[in-house]
């Protein structure tokens, strides 16, 4: 059964927000989970303010399992977090006496069912965001992942057959060109590969390189808007 | 000096002596000489300049082309004499020692651009607290320095304004006793940066087009004599939504009139080895939260140099213009540190912070290949068809959309006439016909006669109509894109030389609709994001790393409308 616990703090950058991942993951590892769970950031447009929340899609055997996890992301020092949990089994939801805070969040989640059915907690603007992340990685609709199953590997160059065969991610497409490049292909990973759902399959964009490679579409190190890169 | 101190007055419309065939040449001085010469070469000196149209005239009983009648637009009156414009070649986005991550002198500035073949050119450090407290009054007199040496180059005080809740916009003003003032009150009451309003939020949203609203009224009370506003690098972040463009339009179409067709950072994505090795323009951004949620990732790259909202056929761009929405493209360099330059930023004792300027920069005894952007002038070009040589002819030529842009000189001269047998338009104009009247529209091209900043003679291997309908305004105002736009004709000019001269003939036209143009060196294309048989041979997206940006030079026109009734 996979539940996925959306948590939002309303961070407004990516690389804040990959941090967080990262954070969240070690504040998940006492929990023992295994190498499934996998990490997603998502766009919160809607709300107050624009901003980035955090999803975690976590295949448990049981609710017991997934009220460990909850319970953990909700302790002391998560106050000013919204927690959003959605579950793949519609009958599981709501998972009643979760929620410590009932207010409706600002918005609801484009998908499934109101946010006030499902478990939250939190400011009600956070709680929103995070019933966004969370709906979003449920359905697979959107939500760019960070961790995810196979992401460790992915240094240096390697071909599209081996990124496909080793990680969660299902299908790779290139800008500006039609259908799936060749297996073949190398991709440059630059220590940076983030895959999105699109329409429920984990699928890295990418875009043509030098010397006839791949580099996923997402810079590691995207220029700064008024960037002063003419330091040196 | 002889004519060097020729008066041509910046509020008239006397020719610099380059351009003024009663100007011999023994009376220019080499750096006149070496301009006139380039004329020359472009077909564009001589009894065609001043007398009879940059090239090839068409209609000398031709009447006043008028913009269409669904845009309420402030453009320039036409022309009163039969004769054509002056094009006038520039660059509204230039970075100087004022900007925070900027290195140069206005006067390295000016005299790189005029040596590198532009009339007219826009001082646009980027809006920041610095630069709103001190910068903004002394960049000042260096441009008025820079203006009373380059005599024959037009050198706007501007400002690279952070629009509230989006981009980057180039603001200037028509020169004058205010510049600064309206300039600074403006920087200090509506930049996004100052104001701590760059998040994408209605509140901010509003903010801009408040900013809007201020610059027309430094019009209306005489404070200033024009002010444009021109978005930039408008795809680079996808912040810049299609309703904000609309509403910056629709609040002042007679100050915001468009954006950049393509960026600056043309050198980005020169390979490692030798270059940046980044992306092309820097367009190397993601969807983040202040993005707009609509736009695709092809958004955020470049394409042939281009940016994707004018780079796609049926796009953005045609979806403002099949409104009849007057929404002008230019071409800029956004230089703040040129590629294979050798001076670098004045050392240690900078303090952009305490002078609102970085020092002056120093030889750094080196060639720096770590950078991505030309001189003004060098690579990207905004030529404008003005009235006269003179600063309120080029902002009036910038409104009425008589603009077309090219990459790496890949042609000298474009004259575009629609002519129904009576009448014509030209670029950022309409062609009022009778219902069901013959109209053709013909492109003269004068080809690059001599050799671009790179050393070659480019050679244009194809240009390519681009047609759609005038349908109406839309419902959805973050509308992108527009069915009817496609190619419906190309034409191989390859091999060509000296001028060539291309005819379309639209039949007869029963509905409203608009033209513009596109060619290319035909070196990189591929099928357009709206699909082959909207544009079979559209620009490729460019390669992260491998761009040379010499190897892929294209030109685009703004349009012409055709209004039957």
């Amino acid at each position: 059964m996979t539940y996925v616990i959306g948590v939002d703090t309303g961070v407004r950058e990516l690389p804040e927000a990959d941090r967080q991942v990262h954070a969240l993951a070690d504040e998940l590892n006492e929990l023992a989970l295994d190498d499934d769970v996998l990490f997603c950031t998502h766009l919160v447009r809607s709300g107050p303010f624009p901003h980035i929340a955090v999803s975690i899609a976590l295949p448990l055997p049981d609710e017991a399992a997934a009220r460990a996890a909850w319970l953990r992301l909700s302790a002391p020092g998560g106050a000013e977090r919204g927690l959003a949990l959605w579950s793949a089994r519609e009958e599981d939801r709501p998972l009643t006496g979760w929620a410590t805070d009932d207010r409706p969040p600002h918005d609801r989640p484009p998908h499934g069912r109101a946010p006030r059915d499902r478990p939250l907690r939190g400011p009600a603007a956070l709680a929103g965001g995070a019933a966004v992340a969370a709906a979003e990685h449920g359905a697979r609709t959107a939500g760019r992942a960070v961790r995810y199953p196979g992401h460790g590997a992915l240094t240096g160059t390697l071909t599209v057959a081996r990124l496909l065969a080793t990680t969660a991610i299902e299908r790779v497409t290139v800008i500006g060109a039609p259908g799936a490049p060749d297996r073949g292909t190398r991709l440059v990973t630059r220590g940076h590969v983030r895959p999105h759902w699109q329409a429920g399959r984990l699928t890295l964009a990418t875009m043509p390189a030098a010397g006839g490679t791949l580099v996923p579409f997402e810079d590691p190190d995207p220029t700064r808007c008024c960037a002063d890169h003419g330091v040196r | 000096m002889g004519h060097g101190h020729h008066h041509h007055g910046h509020e008239g419309d006397t020719l610099p002596p380059a351009f003024d065939p009663a100007v011999p040449d023994e009376a220019l001085t080499p750096g006149q000489l070496s301009r006139r010469s380039m004329l020359r070469r472009a077909g564009l000196l001589g009894a065609g300049l001043s007398a009879a149209g940059v090239l090839a005239g068409a209609n000398p009983a031709a009447a006043a082309p008028t913009p269409p009648a669904t845009a309420p637009t402030a453009a320039a009156a036409p022309p009163h004499r039969a004769s054509g414009f002056l094009w006038l070649a520039g660059d509204h986005h230039i970075h100087t020692q004022y900007s925070n991550d900027g290195k140069y002198r206005v006067t390295d500035q000016v005299r790189q651009g005029a040596r590198h073949g532009l009339d007219w050119m826009v001082i646009t450090d980027h809006g920041n607290e610095t630069h709103a407290r001190i910068g903004v009054e002394k960049v000042n007199p260096d441009i008025r320095e820079a203006r009373a040496i380059h005599r024959d180059t037009l050198v706007f005080q501007g400002l690279e304004w952070n629009i509230p809740a989006a981009e980057h916009g180039t603001v200037f003003v028509h020169p004058g006793r205010n510049e600064v003032a309206v300039l600074k009150e403006f920087e200090t009451s509506y930049d996004g940066g100052v104001r701590k309003a760059t998040a994408s939020t209605p509140a901010n949203e509003a903010l801009a087009i408040a900013g809007l609203h201020f610059l027309a009224e430094q019009v209306q009370r005489r404070k200033v004599k024009d002010v444009l506003m021109l978005a930039n690098h408008p795809s680079r972040e996808g912040v810049d939504s299609p309703h904000e463009i609309r509403a910056w339009r629709d609040a002042e179409p007679a100050i915001a009139v468009g954006m950049e067709g393509a960026p600056g950072h043309q050198a980005a994505g020169i390979e490692q080895k030798t270059g940046m090795g980044r992306a092309r323009g820097l367009y190397d951004g993601s969807p983040g939260a202040h993005s707009f949620p609509g736009f695709p990732l092809e958004a955020y790259r470049t394409w042939g140099g281009f940016d994707w909202m004018t780079a796609t056929v049926g796009g953005l761009w045609d979806s403002l213009l099949a409104e009849g929405k007057p929404w002008w493209i230019t071409a800029n360099s956004d230089s703040h540190n040129v590629y294979t330059d050798t001076a670098v930023r004045g050392g240690p004792a900078s303090d952009y912070a305490a002078n609102g300027k970085h020092t002056d920069p120093v030889y750094g005894g080196s060639v720096d290949l770590t950078e991505g952007d030309y001189w003004p002038g060098q690579y990207s070009r905004t030529h404008v068809g003005a009235e006269g040589f003179s600063y309120a002819a080029v902002m009036d030529g910038i409104r009425a959309g008589r603009v077309w842009v090219d990459h790496g000189q890949l042609i000298s001269g474009l004259d575009v006439r629609v002519f129904d047998g009576r009448r014509w338009a030209t670029l950022g104009g309409a062609l009022h016909t009778a219902r069901g009247r013959e109209v053709t529209l013909t492109v003269d091209i004068a080809l690059a006669g001599a050799p671009n900043w790179a050393g070659f003679v480019p050679r244009l291997a194809r240009v390519d109509v681009i047609q759609g309908d005038v349908t109406g305004a839309v419902a959805d105002q973050d509308t992108f894109t527009a069915p009817t736009a496609k190619v419906v004709r190309s034409y191989d000019t390859g091999g060509r030389t000296g001028t060539v001269r291309l005819t379309y003939s639209l039949g007869p036209v029963d509905r409203p609709l608009y033209l513009r143009l596109r060619g290319s060196d035909g070196n990189r294309s591929a099928a357009g994001l709206m699909g082959a048989s909207v544009d079979p041979a559209g620009p490729a997206v460019d390669v992260v790393g491998d761009a040379d940006p010499w190897r892929d030079l294209w030109f685009y026109s703004n349009p012409v409308w055709v209004l039957p009734s």
